[in-house]
């Protein structure tokens, strides 16, 4: 090869590279730019974004003001709710077990300052047909009169004793179930219609509370057993009207002469009425007459470090019938005591419950005595899981002589 | 003289306490949000909620739901009207969550407590730990007790005073400084010294 070839050859190498380098060039200017595009849109949306939100110290602001606004931080209306609800299951003793619903209990309050609170409590229950029932536990506008009383007026739980009134929400009874005798249809009244004065003073050292009141009464009802009229129950349930127009008075004093330990006495007297026949003739109520009916009650509540003795006693007596035309001439006594234990296990969320029972009804098929044996679990101090067994005996093949495994959850909120 | 049986007594009283009870209101002036005092709010609460449930911490609920429920459990529980102020003062005061983060950490005791650890653990510790430091509430742990809560370290207890503490069984964590915020490290410091040297084995 002569020079000049050689030089041609090296001309058009570098020729060849040229073009190729500008080409590679020209793509990566064209790559730049389009990044460069993308990039200046992307910062376009970031400033808008901007535009809408705030700097730290913008909510910092904000929530200055807000703490130190004085609208809502204390107003003259509150409104809460309060309650509990529970489920579980049941296995009966020669019966299949079930899960259910207990209650769900929603607790409306409506206070204005210091002077009024509006209290209604309702109870939903699922059935054993799967309805849904509704009822109003209590309703009761009450007016803190002063320091030591408190006007309660409407439906209220009755003072009678302490399960009634303070112990059956769910997550507070320490079993599965109420004590036979503290239900719906026990010697214990439920609630009643009426005004109540309740309330607290001090006694020197001694602390002592108080309800009296006024109310409605009960009704009676009746059943035809054996070609007989008997007393079936008393329904202290509440009632909207007076059907005998005779009141009901009734008090409760409690005495706390040291810390933990509460002695509880009960009284109501008044007239009641039979207002229902089951499986009999109605017309035989329209020779009713009003009869006695007389409740007595002590209850006592002791505290020890971590062990809870706490024990009730009820009467309820219904007189014999003086009119004529009568559906049950005699009366009757429904009687039912309970005393319960509770220790809470030492640095843990485990708790062990007894209870005994003993519910005496003028009906023999129904007369209780019960030991109830649980086991709790405290998750929360208002979420409980509760393990009870109980061991039942009653008239054979009652219902009232079957042994129950109770489990449940309950929550009070 | 016949003398009234026992149902027209009741029946003639209690009416007497209603219309007495409903006329009395002009004898109290109303004053709302009234303060109470938080230590005696602390006894009260300790000794008249467990009559009947669990106690809540305070914790569980805000400073206007607790207005609502302490009035609930005025009428409840009979409670006095002074003695619902004081336990409202004392469950608005104690309801602050312990802190996740942010600790504060004990570097030094700078000062002079302006009060004696007595005075302190009378006022503040009192409620829940109890006059002999065995703890009135489940949970609270026992001071006296040998290899207990006192076998940790000054600095294990003097960080778990300033931040709270969650004791375990206990229904209620013990919130920062026992609740009273005002008090100084001093204080804190003055007050673990007196709980060492009145309950330490």
């Amino acid at each position: 090869m002569n020079r000049s070839t050689l030089s041609k050859a090296i001309s058009l190498g570098m020729v060849t590279t040229l073009f190729s380098s500008m080409a590679i060039a020209e793509t990566r200017v064209e790559d730049i730019v389009q990044r460069l595009e993308s990039m200046q849109q992307e910062m376009d949306e970031l400033r808008q974004q901007l535009k809408n939100t705030v700097t730290k110290e913008e909510v910092n602001e904000v929530k200055q003001t807000i703490s130190s606004a004085s609208e809502w931080r204390q107003p003259d209306t509150l409104i809460h709710m309060a309650g509990y609800a529970d489920v579980g299951y049941t296995d009966t003793e020669s019966e299949d077990g079930s899960f259910n619903v207990g209650t769900f209990a929603p607790i409306f309050h409506f206070q204005y300052r210091d002077i009024a609170m509006l209290e209604a409590e309702l109870e939903l229950e699922v059935g054993d047909d799967g309805e849904t029932e509704t009822n109003l536990e209590y309703l009761t506008i009450d007016w803190f009169l002063n320091d030591y009383m408190t006007l309660v007026a409407g439906k209220f739980l009755s003072p009678i004793g302490q399960f009634r009134q303070n112990l059956h929400p769910s997550w507070i009874n320490k079993l599965p179930s109420a004590p036979p005798g503290f239900g719906h249809d026990g010697a214990a009244p439920v609630s009643d219609v009426g005004f109540q004065l309740r309330g607290g003073f001090p006694v020197g050292n001694v602390r002592t509370n108080f309800a009296i009141f006024a109310s409605n009464g009960p009704e009676l009802k009746t059943e035809l057993e054996g070609g007989e009229y008997e007393l079936d129950g008393v329904e202290a349930e509440g009632f909207g009207t007076d059907s005998d127009g005779e009141k009901t008075y009734g008090a409760r004093l409690g005495i706390i002469p040291v810390a933990g330990f509460e002695l509880g006495l009960s009284a109501a007297t008044g007239k009641a009425t039979v207002t229902s026949v089951e499986d009999g003739d109605s017309s035989l109520l329209s020779g009713e007459g009003a009869r006695d009916y007389d409740v007595i009650g002590a209850d006592f509540n002791w505290q020890i470090d971590a062990f809870n003795l706490r024990g009730e006693y009820v009467e309820t007596e219904v007189g014999a019938d003086n009119g004529s035309g009568t559906a049950a001439s005699e009366g009757a006594i429904w009687e039912t005591w309970y005393t319960q234990g509770t220790y809470r296990l030492s640095q843990s969320k485990w708790e062990l419950v007894a209870r005994y029972t003993d519910f005496d009804s003028p009906h023999d098929s129904k007369d209780q005595k019960q030991w109830a044996l649980g086991v709790n679990y405290l998750v929360t101090n208002n979420f409980i899981a509760k393990l009870g067994h109980e061991f039942n005996d009653g008239m054979s093949d009652t219902d009232a002589d079957k042994d129950r495994l109770l489990f449940q959850l309950a929550y009070g909120f | 003289m016949k003398l009234p049986n026992i149902k027209t007594v009741l029946s003639i009283g209690v009416k007497a306490l209603l219309i007495s009870g409903m006329i009395s209101p002009f004898a109290f002036a109303f004053d709302y949000p009234e303060k109470g005092n938080a230590a005696a709010g602390a006894k009260a609460w300790s000794e008249n909620c467990s009559r009947c449930h669990n106690m809540r911490s305070p914790s569980e609920l805000r400073d206007d739901q607790w207005i609502t429920t302490v009035f609930h459990m005025r009428v409840r529980a009979g409670l006095t009207g002074q003695e619902s102020r004081d336990i409202l003062t004392f469950l608005q005061g104690f309801n602050s969550s312990l802190p996740t983060n942010g600790l504060m950490t004990p570097v030094s005791v700078k000062g002079t407590a302006s009060q004696s650890g007595k005075a302190i653990y009378g006022e503040t510790c009192i409620a829940c730990h109890g006059e002999n430091g065995k703890g009135t509430l489940p949970g609270t742990p026992d001071f006296t007790q040998k290899n207990g809560r006192l076998s940790k370290s000054d600095s294990d207890l003097f960080n778990s005073i300033l931040n709270g503490y969650q004791s375990k069984g206990s229904m209620m964590a013990m919130p920062a400084k026992g609740g009273d915020s005002s008090l100084s490290n001093a204080e804190v410091s003055e007050v673990l010294r007196y709980i060492r040297q009145t309950f330490g084995q």
